[in-house]
């Protein structure tokens, strides 16, 4: 059965209204089912990161409105915004995710301990977590500490603990050398199966998108294309 | 909230460099602000002992009028009656009866208005140490009597050296003039400029009778054993002698009562002044944390930490700043007070100086519970203060904007 997470509607940004506009993004519609790994694809400057700022809650559109679960967010305001997004939505950043004083361990349990879960939760999905990104050696470290990958990959397993609705993810491979970029696709696609988490992502890397079973394509603030992949595309890539 | 404690705990030490700076400028400001305070606070002490144990004692007995006009018809008929009763007393240390007119004392170089206090020579030994004044010459000689005391200072202006005379004169009871010719046995001098300015003393009985009061007394000045018995000795007294002005030091020399609260209220102006200058660089340290942590702040919004949490992380983190400085500086400053206090500061070499405030030349600093409370108060206001501008700071960061770099 399929169930909407995201419904974006007649989304628009403009930026410099008064002296000379900027669409950001014009008027876009956007459905996301739960379970969906879609990727954003477009040039530089076609409106992805502004698409996904929407979407997530951290900046108001100039049209249109977004309901996540049935909840316009693009009504909800300041601490209520937050708190929705604490429950709700994670976030992969394309680098320094990660909160530099705290460790691995730390940082990944740190929303669940926003949320006031209880203690063996978080222990417990931590240690869990900790090893379907296969860094259980590394529990203590400081991001510092830890190579570009190896911080992406805690920093989706921080966006996954708590079980959000949906994962947002904006270039997190922009950083990463091929392997590395292989190894955090591997992971998300991973725990996009076996936990049924949604994932939104926008990337320029070919070799990303390829692995997406939806790919968004915008240009000028538009959805010019919506599509799965060809066949051949994915046996070409998928291991 | 524990979180927010441990990262604000760990922030502080992410810039050790500025940390320090700013600990070691707490450190420093409360240890300066803190011995100030004490300083003041043994200045004061000193003034009030050596004012009430060589000038005022500390209750003074007169005729309702004389404190007014100064004539030597406002006397203590039955003076030396109570002044026997007075000695008697257990609580009293040491009392002596007085004459005093205003007058004038000329020699060959010119003259000078003075008062003339006509002293019982062994009660005012006890009483105010008079003779421990004397640097030339000697005190009363049993068998003499117009002798006088005179200071350094109107020894130095009128040209009189020790044993050589000046004249004094004065209005009697019945305002006919007066004049005597006195032999400067001694030559004294006090740590107050002033007041030796103005004051020359002579055996009682050497003036009583010429005043036209004799056997007579304008003053009664007691010294208790203890201040702290003040207040009761003052009421028995009153009770004792119900037409008798009575006051005791505070009301003789308001003055010195405004030298504490004046000296109180300069000692925490200086001490705010400190703290105020403390909590303008802790805020410009805390802004510039804030201001390269935007990016940092800007993801903790965009994660669904709240406002109020990000407030609560930054004045944390503003108020173990200066938390960590503080218990270096108390102890700096307590120990300075403790040493300085047994020591005692020697302020010989400036003892000129100092003088003519009245202030003795030894200081001993110390500082009250209340007052060590206050200070406290002080600081935890300067840290709540300082935290509120960068954490207000941080609050204006919109998450957008800052992930965008
Ligand atoms: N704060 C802003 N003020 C003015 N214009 C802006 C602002 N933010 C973005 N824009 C403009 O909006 C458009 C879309 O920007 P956006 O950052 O969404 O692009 P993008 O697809 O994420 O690009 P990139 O691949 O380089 O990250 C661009 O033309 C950009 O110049
Ligand atoms: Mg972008």
């Amino acid at each position: 059965m399929k169930e909407t997470v995201i419904d974006a509607h007649n989304l628009s940004k403009i930026y410099d209204e008064k002296t000379i506009p900027v669409y950001a993004l014009n008027n876009v519609h956007l459905h996301i089912q739960r379970g969906e790994f879609t990727a954003i694809k477009g040039p530089s400057g076609s409106g992805k990161t502004t698409l996904l700022n929407m979407i997530g809650g951290l900046d108001n559109p100039s049209g249109g409105f977004v309901e996540i679960n049935d909840t316009n967010i693009t009504a909800l305001k300041g601490n209520r915004l937050i708190d929705f997004r604490l429950n709700n939505i994670g976030f992969v950043f394309q680098s320094y995710n990660l909160i530099p004083v705290l460790t691995a361990k730390e940082n990944i349990e740190f929303i669940m301990l926003l949320q006031n879960r209880p203690k063996e939760e978080r222990e417990k999905r931590v240690a869990e977590l900790l090893k379907q990104i296969g860094m259980e050696d590394k529990v203590d470290k400081r991001p510092v500490e830890l190579s570009g990958g190896q911080q992406q990959r805690v920093a989706v397993a921080r966006a996954l603990a708590p079980k959000p609705q949906f994962i947002l993810a904006d270039e997190p491979t922009a950083n990463l050398d091929s392997i590395a970029a292989e190894n955090l696709l591997d992971v998300m696609l991973k725990l996009n199966k076996e936990e049924n988490i949604t994932f939104v992502f926008s990337t320029h890397d070919q070799r990303v998108i390829n692995r997406a079973r939806r790919v968004i394509t915008l240009e000028d603030g538009k959805i010019v294309a919506d599509t799965a992949p060809t066949k051949i595309e994915h046996l070409l890539y998928e291991k | 909230m524990s979180v927010l404690t441990k990262i604000a705990r760990r922030n502080i030490w992410r810039s050790k460099k500025r940390s320090l700076i700013i600990m070691i400028a707490v450190s420093i400001g409360l240890w300066a602000g803190i011995f100030m305070i004490a300083f003041y606070n043994g200045m004061i002490e000193q003034r009030i002992n050596s004012a009430i144990t060589s000038e005022l004692s500390h209750i003074q007995l007169h005729h309702a009028m004389f404190r007014k006009e100064y004539e030597i018809k406002y006397e203590l008929p039955e003076g030396k009656k109570m002044l026997e009763m007075i000695s008697n007393d257990p609580d009293i240390k040491a009392s002596a009866g007085r004459i005093i007119i205003k007058g004038m004392i000329a020699s060959a170089s010119g003259s000078n208005g003075i008062t003339i206090n006509g002293v019982m020579p062994k009660e005012e030994h006890l009483l105010t140490k008079l003779p421990d004044k004397i640097i030339e010459g000697k005190y009363f000689d049993n068998h003499q009597t117009n002798e006088i005391l005179i200071s350094k200072k109107i020894s130095k202006k009128l040209k009189i050296n020790l044993n050589k005379k000046a004249i004094v004169t004065f209005q009697d009871k019945e305002g006919n003039l007066a004049s005597i010719a006195f032999r400067v046995c001694g030559i004294y001098k006090t740590i107050n400029g002033p007041y030796d300015d103005a004051n020359v003393f002579v055996k009682i009985n050497a003036i009583d009778s010429l005043a036209g009061i004799p056997n007579s007394l304008n003053e009664i000045a007691i010294l208790l054993q203890s201040n702290s018995t003040l207040d009761n000795n003052q009421k028995k007294l009153q009770q004792n002698f119900p037409n008798i002005e009575i006051k005791n030091w505070k009301e003789i020399a308001p003055e010195l009562g405004l030298t504490v609260s004046v000296g109180n209220q300069m000692a925490y102006i200086l001490m705010g002044i400190i703290l105020l200058a403390l909590a303008f660089g802790i805020i410009n340290t805390m802004m510039m944390s804030v201001l390269e942590r935007t990016w940092e702040i800007g993801m903790l919004l965009a994660l669904g930490m709240n406002k109020f949490k990000i407030f609560v992380m930054i004045v944390l983190e503003t108020i173990f700043l200066i938390l960590i400085g503080c218990p270096l500086g108390l102890l700096l400053a307590l120990t300075t007070i403790v040493v300085t206090n047994h020591r005692g500061i020697d302020f010989s070499k400036y003892t000129e100086v100092y003088s003519s405030f009245g202030y003795k030349s030894v200081i001993y600093p110390s500082l009250t519970m209340g007052q060590f409370g206050i200070i406290m108060l002080l600081v935890v206001f300067t840290a709540l203060f300082s935290a509120i501008f960068p954490a207000i700071r941080a609050l204006k960061i919109n998450p957008a904007e800052s992930l965008k770099k």
